[in-house]
């Protein structure tokens, strides 16, 4: 099956312009064939909002904007970064996983990073949960870009069966390569975790991540595709728009963990046990 | 320090061109000195936007800058940008006529703010945005005139010190001349930064590397085998020249005040 990731460059605060670059691309991969579209981290509003985030929050449902993408969905499965406003009032900085008309999947970033360049959690609620679901992609998990840089996040959609694991990103590129490499130094930190996950998981590891600037933060680009046994499937180009195609295959997961038994090995109860001792002894 | 020269100038050739592009420009004008920062600068805009996009202004004051208009001008042929001498003598002298001085500050300070009132209304005339030549290096140390060379619209060369402006100039192929020559503000005849700073550019990037990318302590600093005095006199200029990175308070009354939570981006709708 075909998946396509639309490393993009939003408008800053606009989400009906963004709406019409999602329509353009969602059209542009119905006719490579592509079964999934990923779009990056907040791809429908823009990533520094501050002040915008309030004001450019949707309501997931058959409404706005949704509307529109989950028509589409009917035609391919599309991953797509909002800000949701959520019943208890809150704002969360979201996404949403549509396919066959429907909304499969919203995952609430849980890990909002709020130090130098970065105020998350200045504007946004956490969310609290790595669950995972069924789609196209076989059992699938979700995660919004510094999710992905947390152990943890990746073992629990581990422990929840995840086949693929897919991660919305806006990260801003920073730091100097003395090689020509090409890339800002922190890309090479994001393609380490996607390695790694996807070989001790045994599942796709598919990021998107952006491109473009806000503010003067150049968005570093460079997503790409693991396959279960940690190999690169695909690339994208660092720090510049792009449209990545990958094929990605169930039996290839199967494959991978009859070779390597990492999740049938794996204890939760163990993790449980000692996690649950760590939270009772735990004092900031 | 060393950077990837050739990374690094498609990122800010992207920035230039995108920064621009969104605030629904397509030209640039700066003020071309003759030195290293505007001819790099003025080579990463006429690469991102096409030379004919490009103005460049040499604005020198009388003819003590001869040597310099030369530079600046040859800069300007071999981008292929277009370019313009004004002299400021005039508008300088008839302001000095009104109220004198002999401070070299003063005057060298009202001559980087009647470049940049020049440079505003050009880029109204050019229906054009001005790039700005200020390295990392004196924006740390606030080496710039407030309002003077300071002002701009966007700034490509400000995350990189100057060292790192030295490497890029080199990649961009620019004249050995331009590359060599000593650095200076051009305030009065004969000043060289490193002179005034006390400093060579290659030390205190040194220095200004550690303690601000690497976030090291001044103590840090010293035992890594720099001299002591050197390094607490450029943490107490960075100190004292904090209100030339920041925009001025604004006294808060009201629930919702500009610059303490009215927080929009820069970008705003782009």
């Amino acid at each position: 099956m075909l998946i396509a990731l639309a490393q993009i460059s939003p408008v800053l605060g606009e989400v009906n312009k963004n709406l019409r670059l999602h329509v353009a691309l969602i059209e542009k991969a119905l006719k490579k064939g592509a079964k999934v579209i990923v779009f990056p981290e907040l791809s429908l509003t823009g990533y520094k909002l501050r002040d915008l985030a309030v004001e450019t929050a949707l309501v997931p449902g058959n409404n706005g904007p949704f509307r529109e993408l989950l028509r589409l969905s009917r035609r391919i499965a599309i991953v797509v970064g909002f800000v949701e406003a959520a019943d208890s009032g809150l704002f969360h900085n979201a996404a949403a996983f549509l396919a066959g008309g429907r909304i499969l999947h919203i995952h609430r970033k849980v890990f909002l990073p709020t130090f130098g360049m970065f105020e998350e959690a200045r504007f946004f609620a956490p969310g609290r949960d790595f669950k995972t679901f069924d789609s196209p992609l076989g059992r699938t998990g979700l995660m919004i870009c510094r999710d992905f840089l947390h152990l943890s996040s990746g073992y629990l959609l581990q422990t929840g069966g995840a086949e693929t694991i897919v991660v919305l990103s806006a990260a801003p590129g920073r730091g100097g390569t003395e090689k020509a490499s090409a890339s800002f130094a922190t890309s090479r930190m994001w393609e380490m975790m996607g390695e790694t996950l996807s070989f001790f998981t045994s599942a796709f590891v598919v990021y998107c991540n952006r491109s473009g600037f806000e503010d003067g933060m150049a968005f570093a680009g460079g997503s790409f595709v693991y396959n279960p046994l940690g190999r690169l499937a695909a690339k994208a180009a660092y720090a510049k728009n792009d449209f990545l195609l990958a094929g990605i295959d169930r039996r290839e997961v199967l494959r991978a963990r009859r070779l390597w038994p990492w999740t049938r090995d794996d204890k939760p109860e163990v993790a449980l046990r000692v996690l649950q001792r760590a939270f009772d002894r735990h004092e900031d | 320090m060393k950077i990837d020269c050739a990374f690094v100038e498609r990122v800010l050739c992207a920035f230039i061109r995108e920064e621009l592009g969104k605030a629904g420009f397509r030209r640039g004008v700066l003020g071309l000195s003759g030195g290293l920062d505007s001819a790099v600068s003025a080579a990463l805009s006429a690469k991102a936007l096409g030379p004919k996009n490009i103005l460049g202004l040499i604005l020198p004051y009388g003819r003590s800058y001869a040597a310099d208009v030369e530079d600046a001008r040859d800069v300007a042929r071999r981008l292929k940008i277009r370019s313009r001498v004004l002299d400021i003598a005039p508008m300088v002298d008839a302001y000095f006529r009104a109220v004198p001085t002999k401070a070299r500050t003063l005057r060298g300070n009202k001559m980087a703010r009647e470049r940049m009132s020049i440079l505003y209304d050009f880029s109204a005339r050019e229906k054009a945005l001005i790039i700005g030549t200020s390295n990392k290096t004196e924006l740390l140390i606030g080496y710039g005139t407030i309002h003077g060379d300071m002002a701009c619209a966007l700034n490509p060369l400000g995350d990189l010190y100057k060292t790192q402006v030295r490497q890029l100039a080199a990649h961009l192929r620019l004249p050995s001349k331009i590359l060599s020559k000593k650095p200076t503000a051009g305030l009065w005849p004969g000043q060289t930064d490193e002179g005034e700073i006390g400093l060579s550019y290659d030390e205190l990037d040194r220095i200004l590397y550690r303690l601000v990318d690497l976030r090291h302590s001044k103590a840090e600093v010293v035992s890594a085998g720099f001299a002591r005095a050197k390094v607490e006199r450029i943490v107490a200029q960075i100190r004292k020249s904090q209100f030339k990175r920041c925009l001025p308070p604004i006294a808060k009354i009201s629930s919702r005040t500009i610059g303490h939570d009215f927080l929009y981006p820069y970008d705003w709708g782009r």
